[in-house]
């Protein structure tokens, strides 16, 4: 019972820092900014925002390596290789 | 190895919430995304110019209040599988409905950025910005419905009594599919609505 209280409350955590990840996001997006910086960092709050939500929402954390690599390669490859189709745009 | 060790080792060694099938779906839907993504990043690198100024005609708060809205329904569903796991079963029906509430603000707010979309003229073959955003965001809008029509059928069967503590596997299939949905908007939202 206290473990899946506790798990509620880690829960809650998690989702104020998702929700204050997407109104980062937003003021970005709102404020027209753009550029490799910019770029890289909203690449990154997407990666974090992932991460968070497979590990701690999606349960993934209790499971087995294997599935946590995948998951982790998913998001790391497709935030990656998004910021380079990015580069490629800015020659 | 001590039972100690024995229980650590089980705890590692867990599978993945719910029933195994949803996870070939769910991994199948994420390899798909992930190609429309990287389609999407390098057509507009053939073009940054037209990318950026379609996307800044783009309705950003609908999309951030989307993504508020779809994290938010995933945390109600946390609680959703923390209840039933507490062998609460009514409690879980609630956060389920409290989610397809979240879920229902998506779909509206999304349905009304399409409504002005075409109002506005806008179309498939306006241009290629607008091709990959409509059938981008189109394709992700049906996997909500889905995913809605998924919680609702989990929503009535623990309303029903159907799951309890010992027996939740289809309460944690329906959370792992809904979160996956989510997960995607994440990286949709940026990609589309942001990044410049």
């Amino acid at each position: 019972m206290n473990t899946t209280t506790n798990h509620s409350t880690a829960a809650t955590r998690i989702w104020l820092v998702l929700v204050a990840l997407t109104v980062l996001t937003w003021a970005v997006g709102e404020s027209h900014l753009g550029g490799p910086v910019i770029v890289t960092v909203v690449l990154a709050t997407a990666f974090v925002k992932g991460q968070l939500v497979v590990e701690a929402f999606m349960g993934l954390r209790q499971v087995r390596a294997l599935w946590r690599i995948i998951m982790f390669a998913y998001l790391l490859l497709v935030c990656a290789l998004i910021g380079l189709g990015y580069a490629v745009g800015l020659q | 190895m001590t039972s100690a060790e024995l229980t650590l080792d089980r705890t590692r060694g867990n599978a993945l919430p719910g029933d195994f099938a949803i996870w070939i779906f769910i991994f199948a839907e994420l390899g798909v995304f992930a190609l429309l993504f990287l389609a999407y990043a390098f057509t507009r690198a053939g073009d940054v110019e037209l990318f950026n100024a379609s996307q800044s005609l783009l309705d950003r708060r609908s999309g951030a209040v989307n993504t508020l809205a779809l994290i938010t329904s995933s945390y109600f569903v946390v609680q959703a599988v923390a209840a039933i796991k507490r062998d609460r079963a009514a409690v879980c029906s609630r956060w389920l409905i409290a989610a397809l509430g979240m879920g229902t603000v998506f779909i509206v707010v999304k349905s009304a950025e399409f409504y002005a979309k075409f109002s506005e003229g806008v179309g498939l073959d306006t241009n290629t910005f607008y091709m990959f955003y409509l059938s981008l965001t189109f394709f992700h809008y049906m996997h909500v419905w889905m995913g809605m029509v998924i919680l609702s059928v989990v929503a009535w069967k623990a309303a029903q009594g159907h799951y309890h503590a010992g027996a939740h596997t289809g309460v944690e299939t329906g959370a792992s599919y809904w979160h996956m949905v989510d997960l995607v908007w994440l990286i949709l939202f940026p990609l589309v609505y942001v990044i410049r």
